[in-house]
Parts: structure tokens; sequence; C-alpha cells
């Protein structure tokens, strides 16, 4: 720190005596430092030559066959290479990857939805049974028990039940009647 | 390993696929060579870094940096075609008259509802 420091200084002297353009634009100008991304390593605009091609395929790290940039049709995509749409949980879990848990190496090409792929989410690998096969079977079931149940609903089925029946003539003295007068005979059976 | 069957819900390793070592031309061969050699060089380089014992900060990994560089910036790559046009429309456009009509419509019925003294609050803590 104390070395940039210097550099900075001695950069601020020697601009003050050339002296050809003033204050903030000398200290601009010259030189930068190198670390950091340079120039020509971000992704840049559609390759329409094959030397922009290779010159995006050498970026990448991929080979000038492997490199397929996404069709250019104005969807932002630019020369960012079109890789195969495979998750991370397909990629061999015995290799020693350089970040095991992404299943990827230091500087390998990502995919445009790498975070969709990773472990925890999407995940292409192959299906017990064919995906098509799945979906009748869920469905099918789902389908069939929905409409049962609507079934049910709409045509309900239950044990027969009538009012409740009371013994001493629907209860007549309970429930407030007169005991001088004779209530009438409430009969809940047929012979 | 010939009778090798892969474990399932997994894909077949690439070392273990036939087609690596049946009817495979040169060509291929030395691409996946090409392939190979890239691979391992970038392994060498990480491996350096790792284990440099001068160093103090985090490995920058360029294929990352480019990678969120890409997923930040498609405006300079984006054109105005059909489809674009179609998915802004469909995706910006459209919602907002949408909601604005079912919004309006359900508003109204319950207003009117409340006019008429219908509304029932099923869900109503304060009755």
């Amino acid at each position: 720190m104390l070395n940039m420091a210097g550099v900075g200084f001695r950069m601020w002297a020697k601009a003050l005596a050339k002296g050809r353009s003033s204050g903030l634009s000398a200290l601009l100008s010259g030189c930068r430092a190198a670390s950091g991304v340079s120039k020509g390593s971000l992704p840049g605009p559609y390759p329409k030559t094959p030397e922009e091609r290779a010159a995006a395929a050498k970026k990448y790290n991929l080979t000038v066959q492997d490199y397929e940039p996404y069709p250019d049709n104005g969807e932002g995509f630019g020369d960012y290479p079109k890789l195969p749409d495979r998750s991370q949980q397909e990629r061999d879990p015995w290799y020693q990857w350089d970040h095991p848990d992404l299943r990827r190496n230091w500087a390998e090409p990502m995919h445009w939805d790498f975070d969709m792929f990773i472990r925890n989410r999407v995940d292409t690998s192959p299906s017990p049974v064919p995906w098509s096969t799945m979906c009748k079977h869920l469905f099918g079931f789902i389908g069939f028990m929905l409409f049962m149940f609507y079934v049910g609903a709409k045509f309900p089925c239950y044990q027969p039940v009538a009012p409740k029946q009371y013994p001493y003539n629907d209860l007549y003295l309970e429930r407030g009647g007169d005991p001088e007068k004779q209530p009438e005979e409430i009969k809940h059976y047929e012979i | 390993m010939a009778d090798y069957r892969e474990a399932p819900l997994a894909t077949r390793p690439k070392t273990l696929d036939p087609n690596e070592y049946f009817n495979l031309s040169p060509e291929q061969r030395r691409l996946e060579e090409s392939r190979m050699a890239l691979r391992a060089n970038l392994k060498r380089q990480y491996q350096i870094e790792l284990n440099n014992p001068h160093r103090k900060e985090l490995i920058e990994d360029p294929a990352l940096t480019r990678w969120v560089y890409a997923r930040a910036n498609p405006y300079p790559n984006f054109r105005v075609t059909k489809k674009t046009s179609l998915l802004g429309a469909i995706c910006g456009v459209v919602p907002l008259f949408v909601m604005y009509y079912v919004f309006k419509t359900d508003r109204d019925n319950k207003e009117a509802k409340i006019k008429a003294g219908t509304l029932k609050r099923k869900f109503s803590l304060l009755s």
C-alpha cells in the first residue's frame, strides 16, 4: 500500500512537471493497474466472422468446434456460448472438482442458466420411468380423485336418518304440558 | 466393465460411453485431446494459485466474472424484433391492463354487494 502511494505521488509529480494537460485529466490518462479484468475478456457482441468466433472460443476456454453462440435474434445473449442444458446433478460425483458442491472446475464456462441448474434446483438427470408416463400417472390419479369427489358431492350417499323420537307422548309432562289434561296419543311405530 | 449399468437417476459417465471407444475417428480423438488440454491447463493454473503460500486474496474466476457480466448487461445486445417486442408486450403491458380490469370489476362487485347489504365476510374477526 505504501508502495502504491509512492507510485501515485510520483505520477502526480510527473504530470505536474510535464504540464501538458491540467489537473485531473493528467492523472486520469496514462497507465492503470494490470490487475482485474482486461478489456478483451468480458462478453461482447455476437461474433460474425470466423476470426471473431475463434477469438470468442478462446476467451471462453472452449474449442472452436465446441463454441456455439446463441442465435442472434436480439435477445441479449451476445457472444455467450450455448452449452448443453444439463444440470450439475448429472455430473460425475466421484471426480475431483475444484468446487465439489457445484460440481464445477475453476474457469469452466458457466451455462447461462447456471443458477437454475445447481443441485438444489432444476435437475435434468434421467427419471426412473419416462417423463410422459410419470405425468400420465400423476395427473391421471389426481384427476380421477377430483372427479370422484365431485360426483360424491353432487350425489351424497348417507345413512337413513329420521327425527329423534321421544317417549311418554313426546315428553308431554317434561315439556310443560298440563298434568290434568289428557295428551293426544303419539305412536312412533307401525304394525 | 462391459456389463456396467448406470445408477438409477444418473447419466452414464462420459468415460464409460461406448461411443468413446468404438467408431472414433482421429479427428474426434484430436478434438477430445484439445478439450482435455484446455481443461488440464486451467486445472494447473488453479492449483498453482491455490497452493501459492504468498496468496492472501481470493482466486478470481474469470468465467464467473464473464457470466455475471453477461447476465447483467444484455442491453447492448438487445434488438427490437417481432419476438422481443411481443415478449415485452406480454410481460410488461398486458398484465397492467388485465390486472386493472380484474381488480376494478372485483372491487365494483364488492361495492355493489356492500350497498345492497349482501356481502358475506366469512373471515371477519370483528363480529
